[in-house]
């Protein structure tokens, strides 16, 4: 094994390693189906901003680099409430199997800057204002199955509530992600992308707890994350997030009731941020491994 | 192998008045160059590179644009820093502006 590789737990056939000192490796733009006119595209999947290679700077200490290396991919949101940034990297399935999605990351809100700026929570040298400022990030797949049949899994590190409360802890969608062809017979979402509505989501059993925020808005802590999932059986089996690993195998996992066309074998990853508030989000990722027992 | 890339800053947007783009980090790329593809603009729009030491604060640099009309306008950018985003304003009155807004960037 490579030393880059030493720091994984890759399954036997490792499919990508995005080292992003080499660019971004896959990780593009989520933008939604469209006829050739964008003015078809759903406005929750019409802006979720394309990826950056970033050197973690901020205003303070100027570059904080990578993990390893000088670059890491960040996903950013708008400085606006609701506002979801999402990276898709699409794959195909060469078997149903295990496949395991790992990375090293970083989430956090913009740093706002000036006298007072924080002024509405308050600075007791301890637990940050600015920690409220980080709303959500979310892990999801999507998988169309030999079959036809598709489903999407969703794990979800909750840090606030979209009304603004601290949360922080795992949780995972109970609700079919909203297609096109539901929207077109009356389905609107009132939430992000993922789910029919902002309260299709349910605690993952343990995994409530906050990660390592480490105080301000510009200070970066990795965090391993190492995400299993059974493609034959259409479920999730593991989310490990540093010293904590969550059983996900008896969550159920949405199903769409008709198959989709086109589908077959398909494998997308997905990693998007969402702040609740009308600063900023941040996601950043040093690298990643996407690996199989096939 | 040089290292490149293309981002859509905005896609399909539609603007009324000044705006700026999102800052975007691109100091790995020793030049850039923006593309706008105005699909439809009323009144006379300038458009100018706008470059950041932190992604907050930022300053003018390079060469404005000018436009009133559909078409597919350019500048490219070099020296830059870090940090890039584009900010427009109508020059006068009232204005509409349909446009896409590329960034490539190359190492």
């Amino acid at each position: 094994m490579t030393i880059e590789l030493a720091r994984y737990n890759p399954l036997r056939r490792v499919l990508s390693y995005d080292d992003f000192d080499r660019g971004v490796n896959g990780w593009c733009e989520l933008c939604g189906n469209h006829d050739g006119d964008l003015d078809t595209v759903r406005p929750s999947f019409g802006d979720l901003r394309p990826p950056q290679l970033s050197t973690v700077p901020f205003f303070d200490i100027g570059s904080h680099g990578a993990m390893t290396g000088t670059y890491a991919l960040k996903l950013a949101t708008r400085p606006r409430a609701g506002h979801t940034a999402c990276l898709i990297k699409r794959l195909t399935l060469a078997d149903e199997a295990l496949v395991q999605f790992e990375t090293y990351f970083a989430a956090k809100p913009e740093a706002r800057q000036g006298n007072g700026v924080y002024a509405d929570r308050g600075w007791d040298g301890n637990e940050d204002p600015s920690e409220y400022d980080l709303g959500a990030f979310t892990l999801s797949n999507d998988i169309g199955r030999f079959d036809g049949s598709r489903y999407h899994c969703a794990l979800r590190y909750q840090n606030t509530s979209v009304d603004g409360r601290l949360v922080q802890g795992w949780y995972y969608k109970t609700s079919l992600q909203p297609t096109t062809k539901m929207q077109l017979v009356g389905q609107i979402p009132n939430g992000d992308f993922h789910t029919l509505s902002d309260d299709d989501w349910q605690p993952v059993p343990g995994g409530q707890g906050p990660l390592c925020f480490n105080e301000v808005p510009t200070k970066v802590n990795w965090h391993y994350l190492r995400w299993q999932v059974d493609t034959k059986a259409g479920r999730n089996v593991e989310l490990q997030v540093n010293d904590r690993v969550m059983d996900l195998r008896d969550i159920d996992v949405p199903v769409y009731p008709h198959p989709y066309t086109g589908l077959r074998g398909l494998f997308n990853l997905l990693l998007d941020v969402r702040t609740h508030r009308d600063v900023r989000n941040f996601l950043f990722l040093d690298s990643c491994v996407i690996s199989a027992d096939w | 192998m040089r290292v490149s890339h293309t981002a859509v800053i905005e896609r399909n947007g539609r603007f009324d008045t000044h705006f700026a783009t999102e800052p975007y980090e691109a100091g790995w790329a020793g030049e850039a160059r923006w593309f706008l593809r105005v699909a439809s603009a009323t009144g006379m729009w300038v458009v100018q590179t706008e470059i950041s030491p932190d992604g907050h604060h930022w300053c003018p640099h390079g060469e404005a644009v000018r436009f009133d009309a559909p078409g597919l306008y350019t500048v490219g950018v070099t020296q830059f820093g870090g940090w890039l985003r584009l900010a427009a304003h109508p020059e006068q009155g009232e204005a509409h502006l349909h446009a896409q807004v590329y960034l490539t960037l190359k190492e």
